[in-house]
């Protein structure tokens, strides 16, 4: 009956230290063969850039932990800030317009969970299904007009370091409540086995609800953090940000079918991704190279996580 | 006590149990048998709080009781492991322990002490050695149905339901797990023994409660009956019947393997098979016998020797198909997961490997097709609606037949059958061992593996045994008994 051992935190620790070399190894290469990359403005680059896919694909790993996903973020970013950019365009004080924003994330995440448990068709569809609605219903309202420019008071959330503290707080956040909190927890029960939470009482309806919501909100701070940083509102805004999360969460070791993974990991997978970028504007790559090396450490990402699996059975 | 009153549920369709009664006795293991589709699992789902709604009333202590949830049942005192077991691969054993009642501070924050230490003494009581922290992932089957038995004994139940405790456990394991048994029933906790094995019931158990089609047949004490009368009751026909009369008589040599090997599976394996001979693999598992039937196959590949077919020399099937084609049809033992399209119809199953024959240019000719099928499932008389019925709603002695089915079509000589009948019901089964039969008197060859001794033994012509990858020893089926073929698979002298 002798098992090999592994206590929690050593399990930890192992998940993410593959990415961790990576992350680790870019950042040596890069700093020997970039003059100035290692400095503190590249470092800034980085993180600014980093931190509105970074918040959103947080959000992102709670609902791929469940076995879920959700392709509306971007479309949920976009919709909260054009919408609550209407308020602005009106005379709202930030106030009013910042918690409006939110409830508009929350609302929009919150109506993903409840079609996803309620309707019995996968969540790749339903959000595929609501990521165009949300998106049309932006270029019906705005009719696909910017708002610019916008009230300097709204750069504040996303000048200098202040992003990079939002996605701090919140990583941290998230990384105690997947690891120390019954909610936390159960997510991985859900995606390892739903039936078998069901069974054993765990509210698994409950707790897809939440992380939708949860996610919609996330999608909708990354959202205002993107207004802050490029002082105008696009229709357009936030395209592309579902996948380039998944494959950060992908990235960063969580498993695509859900039960395992960690938040950590996705803010690695999303270091990771930045670093690359980073790396190679600055060697004057061409930018089409990002993309493909990106796809590339997806398709490696998702290898490693089968044989895992493979192992695992045999 | 445990009074089950009247209790029916019906599926559209199907009686899945009509007017069920009888009485589970306090501090007592009590054993639950019948085929399959006789309603066990339907009665154990309702015990279990899977299915709320049935006619009659299931009484505990007294009190009449009616879960709407599994929850509720677990917090009524019933808990079950269930066949297929309900872990969750990524947590520890202790969070999988108390999974859905974790013990929390305020703001739902986890109380990892209390969690360890109660797992702890949940894990001591069994005697046995887990890390409560060890990830479930990493521990063996036999290993995490003790996880399973923890979560019970954590929720402080009085009823335990085992279904089908033993159907993923070696000899040693089964072994331990009846020691577990024992020890909780010293506890005073009633165990609801659900199992295909007779053997077993007649070992752990105190009663024994017969169902067949829905109905109950009898609950009785096991002292006062033999397995035979068990069984009898449970198929309706007495033991004797058990393997049927075969009239072939083996003749020219089909398939001849030569010394065959897979590095770190089985090594120097020289068989031979002759038509109309059934040649029984017999073995513990883990002997290799499924590993050398799908690398002869070409499910996997040999590393070395050969296979030759009627003295042909073929070198090596590279690919399933290869072998297909020259003839070799394979059962595989993961019905499920490698015999059937679960999400096809009968129809789709059984002529999925014969859409070539049965085709026109670039059309399958459906009068063909349906002609094939229906003989067939007349030929096996398979229980469907029709032959459009989805795979995975058949019962599992129908699905073989499926599987098999499909075989025959592919108009194979050499029929490698591993486990056909594991997960089957006792009726079935029978039927099984009669097709096997029908098969050799029209001169065809089967290897048929299988790690039940007794149909072995009752089935095959000559009985090879494999031990750690090796062949150690071939019986003819007069000479053997099982006590001398146990002797050789478990180690030891080479009679």
């Amino acid at each position: 009956m002798s098992e090999r051992k592994l206590s929690l935190r050593e399990a930890f620790k192992i998940r993410e230290l593959p990415i961790l070399i990576y992350v680790v190894a870019m950042i040596v290469v890069f700093s020997i063969s970039i003059d100035g990359f290692f400095s503190l403005k590249s470092f800034e680059n980085i993180t600014r850039q980093i931190t509105t896919i970074g918040i959103v694909s947080i959000g992102m790993t709670l609902i791929i932990l469940t076995g879920g996903i959700d392709l509306s973020v971007g479309a949920i970013l976009s919709f909260a800030i054009n919408i609550g950019g209407l308020g602005i365009v009106a005379g709202w004080p930030m106030w009013v317009v910042y918690p409006f924003m939110l409830v508009m994330g929350l609302a929009l995440g919150w109506l993903n969970g409840f079609l996803v448990t309620r309707v019995a068709v996968p969540a790749l569809i339903i959000t595929l299904g609501t990521m165009n609605i949300y998106r049309g219903a932006i270029m019906v309202i705005t009719k696909g007009r910017y708002i610019t420019p916008i009230p300097k008071a709204y750069e504040a959330i996303g000048s200098g370091y202040v992003p990079f503290v939002f996605l701090a707080l919140i990583l941290v956040v998230f990384i105690y409540v997947s690891l120390n909190t019954r909610f936390g927890r159960n997510l991985f029960a859900i995606g390892g086995a739903e039936q078998s939470a069901v069974y054993s009482g765990v509210p698994v309806r409950r707790y897809k609800m939440i992380v939708y919501t949860l996610s919609g909100v996330l999608s909708a701070l990354a959202g205002m953090i993107l207004v802050g940083k490029s002082g105008f509102i696009q229709p357009q805004a936030g395209v592309g940000y579902e996948l380039n999360a998944i494959a950060a969460v992908v990235i960063g070791g969580t498993s695509i079918f859900g039960g395992s993974g960690s938040v950590l990991g996705t803010f690695l997978g999303s270091v990771l991704m930045g670093l690359i970028l980073a790396g190679l504007t600055m060697l004057a790559v061409n930018p089409y190279w990002v993309g493909l090396i990106t796809g590339v450490l997806i398709i490696l990402a998702i290898a490693a996580d089968t044989l895992r699996h493979l192992r695992r059975q045999s | 006590m445990i009074s089950i009153e009247h209790v029916s549920k019906s599926f559209p369709g199907v009686q899945a149990l009509d007017d069920v009664s009888f009485a589970i006795q306090d501090g007592q293991v009590h054993g639950l048998v019948g085929e399959n589709g006789a309603g066990k699992s339907t009665l154990i789902k309702i015990l279990s709080g899977i299915y709320p709604d049935y006619e009659g009333s299931v009484g505990i202590e007294g009190s009449t009781v009616r879960f709407a949830s599994v929850h509720a049942a677990q917090a009524g005192g019933v808990a079950t492991i269930f066949q297929e077991l309900t872990m969750i691969p990524e947590l520890s054993v202790a969070e999988n322990i108390f999974l859905g009642r974790e013990p929390v501070r305020r703001g739902g924050i986890m109380d990892w002490k209390t969690m360890w230490t109660r797992s702890r003494e949940a894990l001591d009581f069994l005697d046995a050695p887990l890390d409560p922290k060890a990830q479930v992932s990493r521990l063996s089957v036999a290993n995490q149905q003790i996880v399973e038995i923890c979560k019970a004994l954590v929720l402080s139940s009085r009823i335990i339901i085992m279904d089908e405790p033993t159907s993923s456990l070696t000899e040693h394991e089964v072994r331990q797990l009846f020691a577990l048994i024992r020890r909780l029933r010293e506890r005073g906790i009633t165990i609801l023994y659900v199992s295909h094995k007779i053997e077993e019931i007649f070992e752990i158990c105190d009663w024994v409660t017969v169902l067949r089609d829905g109905r109950h047949i009898d609950t009785v004490e096991k002292s006062s009956t033999t397995p035979d009368q068990v069984i009898g009751m449970m198929v309706g026909r007495s033991l004797n019947m058990m393997f049927p009369q075969r009239s072939a008589r083996p003749g020219e040599l089909l398939l001849s393997v030569r010394r065959a090997g897979r590095t770190g599976e089985f090594a120097d394996v020289s068989f031979d098979l002759h038509e109309g001979e059934i040649l029984g693999f017999a073995g513990l598992i883990g002997a290799g016998r499924t590993e050398l039937a799908r690398a002869v196959y070409g499910a996997s590949s040999l590393d070395s020797g050969e296979v030759l077919l009627q003295g042909h020399r073929l070198g090596r099937f590279a690919h399933p198909s290869q072998a297909l084609s020259r003839g070799v049809a394979y059962l595989s033992e993961d019905r499920k997961g490698e015999g059937l399209m679960l999400q096809l119809s009968i129809r789709e199953n059984m002529s999925l490997t014969i859409l070539k024959r049965i085709s026109r240019y670039l059309f399958v000719q459906r009068r063909r097709e349906r002609e094939l099928v229906d003989e067939y499932v007349g030929k096996f008389k398979i229980k469907m609606t029709s032959v459009e019925q989805l795979a995975e709603s058949l019962s599992g002695g129908n699905q073989q037949k499926v599987v098999i089915s499909k075989l025959l079509l592919t108009e194979a000589r050499v029929f490698i059958f591993d486990e056909p009948t594991r997960g089957i019901d006792v009726g079935a089964k029978y039927e099984i061992y009669k097709i096997m039969a029908d098969l050799t008197a029209e001169g065809k060859g089967i290897i048929f593996i299988s790690s039940e001794l007794p149909e072995v033994l009752g089935v095959s012509d000559r009985i090879l045994c494999m031990r750690e990858g090796k062949l150690v020893q071939e019986f003819r089926a007069a000479e053997a008994d099982p006590e001398k073929i146990m002797r050789v698979l478990a180690g030891g002298e080479a009679a």
